[in-house]
């Protein structure tokens, strides 16, 4: 090989940025099909500023948590059906324990929603390791437990937060506004940590190892059953992220949501994200772009005058497409290598 | 044995059963500082299992472990290397889908640990930046070894290293060996390749069937008395195939229904030709790894060769997939039985499903296709208690099963890779039994067996593979366990 490396990088240019462009163009794909879109949906609409900025990205943002709550349960090998109805219960007990409070007792109840949400998820990732119990029975069980707890916790539309708790999310008192930075700071920390965690950490990197080959896992010494309750967990808390946005927009809490719906569209963003179904393949980063193209869809579509109930079936198909184009590039890719 | 107290490994009476089958029966082992120690044995001698629980893979069932003499029980393989038990195991170990970089991560290592380690193996400026998927193989296992290496342990055990590896690469690897001997460290060193074995390690211990049944060093040893060792004294009475009444011997000038010519396949299969005949068991053995899986992969249609041609009945075959080759009468029973079954259906369904291969019968069996199902259920001799899921029955059941469904359809060859692993010996009996039977029906079998005494029980003719080519042919009957095991390290068989 070494008789080799200075031919191949005449000839390539240079091989690091090659590959990395290689290694990473989902994620890159994926963001630069965003910012297309954009562009396009400026051009449709009248008037393109900071209200509409803030509604799309906003809006986005639960989409976007409940994506890389997918993300790191699928990425470890496993699948959450669960995250969209913990979205549910965590939105509806934040509007029922937040109402009235002052920010300081709000912050204490948003950091112990989360951190119970992680050990609730972390304890159905338990129970799958310990039964054996194929991930997508006990999770299907733990989307309905939620939704029921949800009902039970707030048995109809109600409760609510505080307005600099919305400002956070939404950027707006009253969930509306025109200043996009805080829901774009909301998401890029959580993001760009779990993103480090899971690309430069060793337990980080155990999601891949798992959900990679367990069997080699195991002889470099990762805990395949840690690992996943770990991982449960981490869905779990970025549910809760979701649920705090979702309550901020809204400004109640909303027990009738369909969890389930919820997590169809987590999966379908981690599947446009390049995330791989069966493990150990993908990433959070191109996760968040692909969550606010799905999103960004039904603006788009509603701009061209497309009746909504022929949108689904034009969303639809359109993930179809990406995934096919997707698909063939990766086919040729391995064709010639 | 010594048993010096300053033995860097003692491992005492580790015996290991994997359900009914006994992997290992009682082994000791001491391992002194600065010693590279062999350890040998056929297939199935229990190799693999003791580096395994050595290195806290899998949990002995009894037995003791002291590594510098505390005793030691290890849950993980990290935690052997903590306490100073580096391997570098047969199956690799780096994660596919990570970089390199991110593999050492995995570890607890950092690119600096492995860094002298890589420069001794030439490999001092590889982009560890690749995923493992797209490193070749060869190059994964020295990196394996550099990352073993820059744990710092005490112990390194090497299972079939070399086996993937060039001779130059080898080398390398010796040589790093050697100054691991010189830091007084220990290897424990595991190859088929004899004289690799005797070149660079000084004492070794055999195993066989689960025990260890010899320990010596290796100054003036020769190949042919290490292949002696690994036979035993036991072997000398061994059952000679005319007395189980099971084989029969072919004429030569029967029609050949099978005929390989010149097969090539991605160096692993290098020039195979063999002619197989109507109503001939040919037994096929060979050390790991030396091409039989690929050839199998070859005649039951799952890889094309890249050169050469397998010819059925006079015709030549090109198999797009397995039921090119099912069609042309090839059926295959591979070794891992999960694999050729529907393990939730019945016993009933799995035996039909290769006749639901035809359209016209998917929703209907004719009748007398039916029958055939229940004949051969009866033929089986299978418990029918736990016939309502394949997944119930033991592994010996289970590959009469896989066996079993090609009885129902006509087929011409039936192409049995190690079916009797890790079988009990009334089930194997059973096995042998259907095979011959099979022939005597006017089929064809080639079976490839990892256990050599089996072959003459079964075999009409016997091939011996090695390093991708076949080596040796002879009638089965007089092929004993020695003459199989020198010829499958690639040794000169002397006619006795």
């Amino acid at each position: 090989m070494t008789a080799t490396t200075p031919t191949a990088e005449r000839r390539l240019g240079s091989p690091e940025v090659k590959r990395w462009i290689q290694r990473h163009g989902w994620t890159v794909g994926i963001w630069l099909l965003l910012v297309v879109l954009v562009i396009w949906y400026t051009t449709l609409i009248p008037k393109f500023g900071g209200f509409q900025t803030s509604t799309i990205i906003t809006g986005g943002t639960s989409w976007i948590f409940l994506g890389v709550a997918q993300a790191v349960v699928v990425i470890a090998g496993g699948l959450d059906l669960g995250v969209g109805g913990m979205l549910v219960l965590t939105s509806v007990a934040a509007a029922q324990f937040m109402d009235g409070q002052s920010l300081g007792v709000i912050l204490i109840l948003a950091v112990l929603i989360t951190i119970a949400a992680a050990v609730v998820n972390g304890l159905v990732g338990w129970i799958i390791t310990v039964s054996k119990v194929p991930d997508i029975v006990v999770t299907l069980g733990s989307l309905f437990i939620y939704q029921g707890l949800a009902l039970m916790v707030l048995p109809k539309v109600g409760g609510g937060t505080s307005g600099s708790f919305r400002w956070m999310f939404t950027g707006s008192e009253n969930g509306i506004g025109s200043n996009p930075w805080p829901a774009i700071v909301v998401i890029t920390i959580p993001v760009v940590i779990i993103a480090w965690w899971m690309g430069r950490t060793r337990s980080g990197l155990s999601l891949y190892a798992v959900g990679s080959d367990k069997t080699a896992a195991f002889l470099s010494g990762v805990r395949d059953a840690k690992t996943k309750i770990v991982a449960f967990a981490v869905a779990g808390a970025f549910s809760a992220l979701a649920g705090f946005s979702s309550v901020s927009i809204s400004g109640v809490g909303n027990p009738t949501t369909d969890g389930g719906t919820l997590t169809l569209n987590s999966v379908a963003a981690i599947v446009l994200g390049g995330v791989a179904l069966t493990g150990g393949v993908g990433s959070v980063l191109a996760v968040v772009p692909a969550a606010m193209i799905l999103f960004f869809f039904n603006p788009i579509l509603s701009a061209l005058g497309v009746d909504p109930n022929r949108a689904q079936v034009i969303q639809g198909i359109l993930i179809v497409l990406v995934m096919m184009v997707a698909g063939v590039l990766e086919w040729r890719r391995s064709r010639r290598s | 044995m010594s048993d010096t107290p300053n033995s860097v490994l003692t491992a005492k009476g580790i015996a290991k059963n994997y359900g009914p089958v006994v992997a290992l029966r009682s082994v000791d082992l001491s391992v002194e500082p600065g010693e590279i120690h062999a350890l040998l044995g056929a297939n199935g001698a229990g190799k693999s299992t003791f580096v395994k629980v050595l290195a806290g893979v899998i949990h002995q069932d009894a037995g003791t472990n002291h590594i510098n003499g505390d005793p030691v029980s290890f849950k993980m393989p990290n935690e052997a290397a903590e306490a100073g038990i580096a391997t570098v195991f047969q199956d690799p170990a780096l994660i596919p889908d990570l970089s390199l970089d991110q593999n050492l991560t995995i570890s607890g290592l950092q690119h600096r640990d492995v860094e002298p380690w890589l420069e001794r193996l030439k490999l001092a400026n590889y982009d560890f930046g690749l995923l493992a998927r797209d490193v070749p193989l060869a190059t994964r296992r020295l990196i394996d070894l550099a990352r073993a290496l820059a744990l710092d342990p005490q112990l390194l055990m090497l299972d079939e290293i070399t086996a993937a590896l060039t001779p130059e690469q080898a080398d390398l690897v010796f040589d790093v060996m050697r100054e691991w001997k010189r830091m007084n460290r220990s290897v424990l060193f595991i190859s088929h390749r004899l004289g690799e074995v005797l070149s660079i390690c000084d004492v070794a211990t055999i195993l066989r069937n689960g025990r260890d049944v010899a320990n010596f060093s290796l100054d003036g040893v020769e190949e042919s008395e290490l292949v002696a060792a690994m036979l035993g004294e036991a072997l000398a009475g061994a059952a000679p195939a005319a007395d189980s009444g099971l084989t029969s011997s072919v004429a030569d000038d029967t029609d050949v229904v099978l005929k390989a010519i010149d097969l090539d396949f991605r160096g692993k299969v290098n020039g195979i030709s063999f002619d197989l005949r109507r109503g001939e068991v040919l037994g096929l053995t060979a050390l790991e790894g030396q091409g039989q899986d690929e050839l199998f992969a070859l005649l039951s249609g799952d890889h094309r060769p890249n050169t050469g041609e397998i010819i059925v009945n006079g015709e030549p075959m090109v198999a797009r997939s397995p039921y090119d080759a099912i069609r042309k009468g090839l059926v295959f029973v591979p070794a891992d039985r999960q694999e050729a079954l529907l393990p939730q259906r019945s016993v009933r369904e799995n035996l039909a499903m290769p006749l639901y291969n035809r359209i016209e019968r998917w929703f209907n069996l004719r009748r007398d296709e039916g029958k055939r199902v229940g004949a051969a259920i009866e033929r089986l001799d299978i418990d029918t208690r736990a016939a309502s899921q394949v997944q119930r029955l033991s592994g010996g059941n289970r590959q009469k099963v896989t066996i079993g469904r090609w009885l129902v359809e006509d087929f011409e060859v039936l192409l049995c890779f190690d079916p009797t692993r890790g079988i009990d010996i009334q089930t194997k009996t059973q096995i042998y039994e259907l095979l011959r039977e099979v022939a005597a029906g006017g089929a064809s079998v080639l079976i490839y067996s990892s256990e050599l005494r089996e072959i003459p029980l079964v075999c009409d003719r016997v091939l011996v593979m090695y390093d991708g080519a076949i080596v040796h042919e002879q009638p089965a009957a007089t092929a004993t366990e020695e003459i199989l095991l020198t010829a499958a390290h690639g040794l000169e068989v002397v006619s006795s």
